[in-house]
């Protein structure tokens, strides 16, 4: 399901590879993020530029990876339409999980913090 | 004595039809000689017998009809069709295929095939039966998990109100629509004094018996006495924030990810004052006696996501003919056949025919513009709807 695309400097960019994260998916996403984390990749970014539309289970499995992450690494979201963001900022999750304009701001932050 | 198998010898023809059955018997089964199709399929319907040896050319009905003749009985066990015929005609065999036989035998009628051929009939109908017997195992489970669901989600609405009524100077209306059996939703709306009325909405992340277990159990949790213990101290302001704050301890859990959203309030009944905690639900609208619309709230964390969250108290004024409408994010996320959600700004349109449709009657007019909106799409989640109206 999920795509990946692995940078220079041991980030790893996630593409969900579905139009909707929702409870049909998110428990098989989660997975997929999960093993990803437990082969020591710990600098993550979740590329939504091809997700419309997230629902409570989504959101929820994308706070299941941050728990898994913790204080070993960093989970950035990048690229999320308007729809996303402003349930994104109903649940306060901008206070959690830094959000980025697209993948490049995100990677380019991750990389001035190294 | 082990009951040989029996095995039905559908032949017009007397003499072969005897030779047959001989050559049957001999090989250590049952004959049970049919002379024609139509007695063959007599012989199905009242015995269990699950094979049919068939000549191919017979008078009224030939193998090929009472082939298809025994497919259409639909039984509830397989019967296992061999047709004899005289030639290899490719044609024949494919039409008889396509009938539904089994295998076949020619004329020549060697008791070495004959009992190769039936063992493989053997063979199929055992796993045949073997399989029908799974099936009926799976189909008795599945009735009783149907059940038992039916029976939890009747459970679950006696605990959610139907609003229709007055309360403490407030007309409470509500409407709901599980999207299956049972439901992530729960709501509650109650006076907590003389003074005061509380009230709240949540919804379980997911939906299914999981979010119904945990929106269950928190209906149970959140009655008035719950509500007066952790937002009401004497002498202080409402405090909802901590009674959310309570919720998000008591249901925090490193191991899982189950969460909900909630907005809970309490409102001073006779100054109008509401005083609201939003815990990730949508944002209620309040619409005044003429009609405008106001968005309530501007987002907080969910509850039970992430530990020792900080929950905020803010406040409105209700007045006197005022309403506030409280959705699930269902109402919103409702979509059309061409995908296009229902959205905020219709649901808001909605909201602003309060003056002519009445509180009363909102709830339940927005249920309907949702199912029209739907058409023939399912509800994908619990669809939740309450309007509070002060007189």
């Amino acid at each position: 399901m999920i795509h990946t695309t692995q940078h220079d400097d041991s980030i790893t960019v996630v593409r969900p590879g579905v139009e909707r994260l929702t409870a049909q998916n998110a428990t098989g996403f989660k997975n997929e993020v999960v093993e990803l984390i437990d082969q020591g990749n710990s600098q993550i970014i979740v590329d939504f530029s091809q997700v419309s539309f997230l629902d409570s289970s989504g959101l929820g499995a994308l706070v299941g990876v941050l728990k898994k992450i913790g204080h070993r690494g960093d989970l950035l979201i990048a690229d999320l339409n308007s729809d996303v963001e402003q349930m994104f900022r109903i649940c306060r999750m901008d206070r959690v999980l830094p959000i980025h304009r697209n993948v490049d701001a995100a990677l380019q932050s991750l990389r001035e913090r190294q | 004595m082990v009951e040989r198998l029996k095995i039905i010898v559908a032949e017009d023809n007397l003499v072969q039809r005897l030779y047959l059955s001989k050559l049957i018997e001999s090989l250590g089964y049952e004959a049970i000689p049919a002379d024609d199709g139509q007695a063959a399929i007599q012989e199905l319907r009242r015995s269990r017998i699950q094979i049919v040896i068939s000549d191919y050319q017979m008078p009224n009905m030939d193998g090929i009809q009472l082939t298809k003749a025994v497919r259409a009985l639909d039984l509830d066990h397989y019967v296992y069709i061999i047709m004899i015929t005289g030639s290899e005609n490719d044609e024949l065999r494919t039409e008889a295929l396509d009938a539904g036989v089994d295998d076949f035998l020619n004329k020549t009628r060697s008791p070495v095939m004959l009992n190769a051929r039936i063992r493989a009939a053997t063979r199929l109908i055992q796993h045949a039966d073997e399989l029908a017997e799974r099936t009926r195992i799976l189909k008795e489970t599945n009735d009783r998990i149907q059940e038992d669901l039916r029976a939890a989600a009747a459970a679950q609405r006696q605990l959610l109100p139907d609003f229709k009524e007055e309360m403490s100077g407030f007309d409470i209306s509500s409407a709901f629509v599980p999207s299956s059996f049972v439901s992530g939703d729960m709501f509650g709306c109650f006076p907590l004094n003389e003074d005061t009325l509380g009230f709240y909405m949540i919804d379980v992340s997911g939906h299914g018996v999981h979010a119904s277990l945990l929106s269950v159990a928190l209906g149970y949790l959140i009655t008035p006495e719950f509500f007066r213990t952790f937002a009401l101290q004497d002498g202080q302001p409402f405090d909802p924030a901590a009674l959310v704050a309570n919720l998000n301890d008591r249901f925090y859990s490193s191991d899982n990810d189950e969460y909900f959203t909630m907005f809970c309030g309490v409102i001073d009944t006779a100054s109008g004052e509401l005083t609201y905690c939003q815990a990730a639900y949508p944002s209620p609208y309040y619409v005044d006696e003429e009609g405008a619309v106001d968005m309530v709230g501007n987002g907080g964390f969910p509850v039970a996501l992430l530990p020792s969250m900080t929950y905020e108290n803010n406040s409105i004024h209700l007045a006197q003919g005022g309403t506030l409408v409280v959705c699930s994010d269902a109402v919103t996320e409702a979509e059309n056949e061409k995908n296009a959600p229902f959205g905020l700004d219709r649901l808001k349109r909605m909201v602003g025919t309060m003056p002519y449709v009445g509180a009363k009657q909102m709830p339940e007019t927005i249920v309907q513009s949702l199912t029209d909106w739907r058409g023939g799409n399912t509800l994908e989640d619990d669809l939740t709807v309450v309007a509070l109206k002060r007189n």
